[in-house]
């Protein structure tokens, strides 16, 4: 039966990971009690619905969070970690909004707020890349070395590994299979299907690899000023990624103005959107990820000045 | 029936309620209210109340028992029970009194 009244397997698996959205504070404090609640009482679709909507308010009201539960080291540590996930379905975000412009070259050449607006977005975007990747070197160093001396760690940092060799070769089928068909082929057909299901895929890949390496983060003994320059870099990163939503938006809006054919145009896999509506859903959803992130680094910089006392 | 009010439903108070006769943990609490208020709490619902209510003092946590953790009424979350539910009283006598006045009246 699958109406909501009865629990499934499916219902159980989502309530597990539903608890796994929940602030840290409350995995630590409830999450035994709730996973052997969820054991007492079987959960169906509405348990999970239910937990969501926990975990929701959870976030939105962190003043009812249990107290002194999450260490400092752990709080910047989540802060992190938090930034890294956002970044992801950010650069998920930017790489629609690279493939709805990559031929519109002309009239960048023709509209100066339209070049403008996209140079920023570059620019910024290889900021972000680079600080990403000198922000967490540091932390992935340090994860690798402890992974030689804890075999327990070991898993974990595989885990972290596999989704992107998993999603590297699964873009080098996707590749092949578009060189194989020709030009023009991921706009409708098998090939609007394919890159909805690469889409997907990338962002799964993408959230499996942050949640490994949130866990390696959480299990390896990092010195307060790694954990400073991560929270450094993660407030760049978000910094960034609120320009960039910035910069994406001026770009709509002077494409909408000064090359208003273009912006009409159907656009992505199916040719299901215009290249407005387009740029509109790139918009929120970089804005949703660079608020997200914005909270989750505020949260980090609360307990900066604790971290020298772990 | 349609609801006017879902105060007399606040997941915090039904938990409040349900500890009033004794500690009990989280599953209890949840056959608890079920039973005399016909309420299903979910986990997320539940231990959101949990959250608040220890935050304010008004519960406690006691020492887990296995993979369970009882909760029991403070001091202050007994006499912020008793206010909150003579409150409801004070309402509930005034609207059953002028029903009933109405109703002669007709």
């Amino acid at each position: 039966m699958r109406d909501g009244l009865e629990p499934t397997t499916t219902s159980a698996t989502l309530a597990r990971l539903a608890l796994r959205l929940y602030p840290l504070a409350y995995q630590r404090r409830y999450g035994e009690e709730m996973r052997s609640l969820l054991e007492d009482q079987p959960p169906r679709a509405r348990t999970v619905v239910d937990l969501l909507r926990g975990a929701a308010r959870a976030h939105l009201k962190p003043g009812d969070a249990p107290a002194g539960v999450v260490g400092p080291a752990d709080r910047v540590r989540a802060s992190a970690s938090a930034v890294l996930l956002c970044w992801v379905f950010f650069a998920a975000a930017g790489f629609g909004y690279y493939k709805t412009t990559e031929n519109f070259g002309t009239a960048s050449r023709l509209h100066p707020l339209v070049r403008d607006a996209h140079l920023a977005v570059q620019a910024l975007a290889l900021i972000a890349t680079a600080t990403v990747v000198l922000g967490a070197l540091p932390l992935i160093v340090k994860a690798l070395a402890q992974a030689r001396r804890d075999p327990s760690l070991r898993r974990t940092v595989a885990l972290a590994l596999l989704p992107v060799i998993v999603f590297g070769a699964l873009t080098a089928v996707v590749i092949a299979i578009a060189h194989a068909n020709g030009p023009n082929a991921n706009g409708s057909g098998a090939g609007g299907g394919m890159a909805i299901a690469w889409g997907i895929a990338g962002l799964a890949c993408g959230t499996a690899c942050v949640l490994a390496c949130r866990a390696a983060l959480f299990a390896t003994p990092i010195a307060p000023d790694r954990l400073r320059v991560a929270l450094v870099a993660g407030t760049t990163v978000t910094g960034a990624m609120v320009a960039i939503a910035a910069a994406t938006a001026v770009y709509a809006i002077a494409i909408n103005l000064d090359a208003s054919n273009l912006a009409a145009q159907s656009n992505g896999p199916y040719q299901l959107l215009s290249v407005t509506a387009s740029l509109i859903v790139t918009v929120i959803v970089m804005v949703a990820a660079g608020a997200l992130a914005t909270v989750a680094v505020r949260r980090g910089w609360r307990v900066e000045g604790q971290l020298a006392s772990t | 029936m349609r609801y006017i009010s879902e105060r007399s439903n606040d997941p915090g108070l039904l938990v409040l309620t349900s500890l009033a006769d004794g500690p009990k943990h989280g599953y209890a609490i949840t056959v608890d209210v079920e039973q005399f208020a016909g309420v299903h709490l979910g986990p997320g619902t539940l231990y959101g109340a949990l959250s608040r209510l220890e935050s304010k003092g008004l519960i406690e946590a006691l020492p887990a028992e296995e993979r369970r953790r009882p909760y029991r009424l403070t001091a202050d979350g007994s006499a912020a029970l008793e206010q909150e539910l003579q409150q409801l009283q004070t309402v509930t006598r005034q609207g059953l009194d002028r029903l009933r006045v109405a109703a002669v009246a007709r």
